[in-house]
């Protein structure tokens, strides 16, 4: 067990303890899925990928990925993108799988 | 976001196509320095197109450098373009700013004037006292006082018993609520008699006041006195035991008249006739239902045919027109009329009844005519229909009806009393 799982293990346990949200400590993505239409998703770190077909957002630790058709990147700020389009599936990717 | 957009409108946005090897890492990259992009959408697979504010462009133009890209500018829109446009066709810009400014302009006048919920009072009239408060069409709106044109109605007119005066927009609506004048009688306490208004045979009498002066089975004629108003009583002379001097008559009964309103009922039996004709076989004209219309503007003495026919289609027809011209202003005539002229198909179609149908419609007429004379609550007692013969055979059918009623003929009629009252 590397320092670092150890870091994140106490950061998950104080969270827990002060009920802080998990997003804020642990640096984690906050997606919001409305229907297949739209995706937000805050707390991005960029995009790795954009065809419209496919979308691949680098979060925290790892990527997001999102199908689907006519995918459009509404708007992108510092912390915020949001996507619309005919949404088909959205996964979680470990840093360097390939999709 | 609808604020967002509307923003960048004002602002002004451009739509860029970027074209380049690493389009994510130019999103990232003005995504991370505070650039705002929006509606992101790949064309092919080196070309993006990006929207994006006009002051953030100079900025983009680093980044394009820095990731190998380059962008073109495909879309402007937003008010600084606008501004920039208008800034080339000045007199259209002015031209809109005129129009505005009229129509504000015209739009603080009074132009039209309507005149709601009066029942006996005319339009004019109302319209005429109100402008006498300074309620006129052409009248600025800032001019006028609502309060005092309701405040004169009221004053003026004295059935009017509450009215209010609306302003929306360039109409003006009075709202007039008219007072229910009890219909007094006018000859109320007079004396009066009541006289025969038409015609006929006294059926009965019913006195309420006054004096009988016709019995049942009397003829009378219109205008005779019916029931009198004039009482005379005879003056009883104060008895004495005197006897009277020798030649000399008893004194002449005298008589004092009283005089009252004649009231009650007469009724009587009233003879009406009437009469009607019909062809045995005749020649009708019938609008069709078709019809056709033209408009036209006529400029002086010019007519220019806008649409539809200049002359009649039809053979037979009807032409109904309405004309719309301009209001005139002082003694300004404008000679420029708008005519809407209806051309309605008539047909021409001959009808035989028969004598026997001929002679229904004719007696259809007569009664039509006679029931118009009868007045309301009069007792039909009898109807009967007549042929008219005048002797010679003839494409006509003529009929005479006769009703005969019982009704009240008695109308009440003032006079002066000439005498002194003695009550």
């Amino acid at each position: 067990m590397s320092l670092r799982d150890l870091q994140k293990k106490f950061k998950k346990q104080f969270s827990d303890f002060f009920e802080i949200p998990n997003d804020v400590m642990l640096d984690l993505p906050k997606i919001v899925l409305v229907g297949n239409l739209q995706v937000f998703i805050e707390n991005h770190r960029g995009i790795v990928e954009y065809t419209t077909e496919k979308i691949r957002v680098k979060v925290g630790e790892g990527e997001v990925g999102i199908t689907g058709d006519r995918l459009v990147l509404r708007n992108i700020k510092t912390d915020e993108i949001c996507v619309e389009g005919q949404i088909k599936s959205l996964c979680f990717l470990a840093p360097g799988e390939v999709w | 976001m609808v604020l967002l957009r509307l923003f960048s409108f004002l602002l002004g946005h451009v739509s860029l196509v970027v074209r380049g090897e690493f389009l994510e890492k130019f999103v990232n990259m003005a995504a991370s320095r505070g650039i705002y992009l929006w509606d992101i959408t790949r064309l092919s697979n080196d070309r993006v197109r990006v929207r994006v504010r006009i002051s953030d462009v100079r900025p983009l133009r680093h980044i394009a450098r820095a990731t190998k890209s380059c962008f073109k500018i495909v879309e402007r829109r937003g008010m600084p373009f606008m501004i920039n446009r208008m800034k080339k066709r000045k007199l259209l810009a002015i031209g809109g700013v005129f129009f505005l400014v009229t129509l504000y302009f015209l739009s603080s006048f009074v132009w039209f004037i309507n005149v709601t919920g009066n029942d006996k009072l005319s339009d004019a009239e109302i319209k005429k006292i109100a402008a006498e408060a300074g309620l006129r069409p052409g009248v600025a709106k800032w001019d006028l006082d609502a309060k005092q044109v309701e405040r004169n109605l009221r004053e003026k007119i004295p059935s009017v018993a509450w009215a209010g005066v609306y302003v929306k927009g360039t109409r003006v609506t009075i709202e007039i609520a008219e007072r229910k004048l009890m219909q007094e009688d006018p000859h109320k306490g007079e004396a009066a008699h009541i006289v025969a208004g038409k015609a006929g045979l006294i059926k009965e009498v019913l006195v309420l006041n006054g004096q009988a002066m016709v019995k049942e089975g009397d003829t009378v004629l219109p205008g005779s006195i019916l029931i009198s108003g004039e009482i005379k009583e005879e003056m009883i002379p104060e008895e004495t035991n005197q006897p009277l001097p020798r030649g000399q008559e008893p004194p002449e009964p005298q008589t004092v008249s009283r005089f009252v309103q004649a009231k009650g009922i007469v009724r009587a039996r009233v003879w009406y006739e009437g009469y009607g004709e019909c062809r045995i076989s005749e020649t009708l004209e019938k609008l069709s239902g078709q019809q056709k219309t033209s408009v036209r503007i006529k400029f002086g003495t010019k007519e220019i045919i806008i649409s539809g026919p200049g002359e009649s289609p039809y053979r037979y027809y009807e032409e109904k027109q309405t004309v719309k011209s301009l209001p005139r202003w002082r003694n300004i005539v404008i000679p420029v009329e708008l005519r809407t002229v209806h051309y309605l198909e008539k047909i021409k179609e001959r009808v035989h009844y028969g004598r026997e149908g001929a002679k229904r419609i004719a007696e259809q007429k007569a009664m039509e005519e006679v029931n118009a004379k009868l007045p309301e609550g009069a007792k039909v007692i009898e109807r009967r229909l007549e042929q008219v013969n005048i002797g010679r055979e003839e494409e006509l059918v003529r009929m005479k009806a006769f009703v005969e009623t019982v009704e009240d003929i008695g109308i009440m009629k003032p006079f002066k009393a000439t005498e002194e009252d003695n009550d």
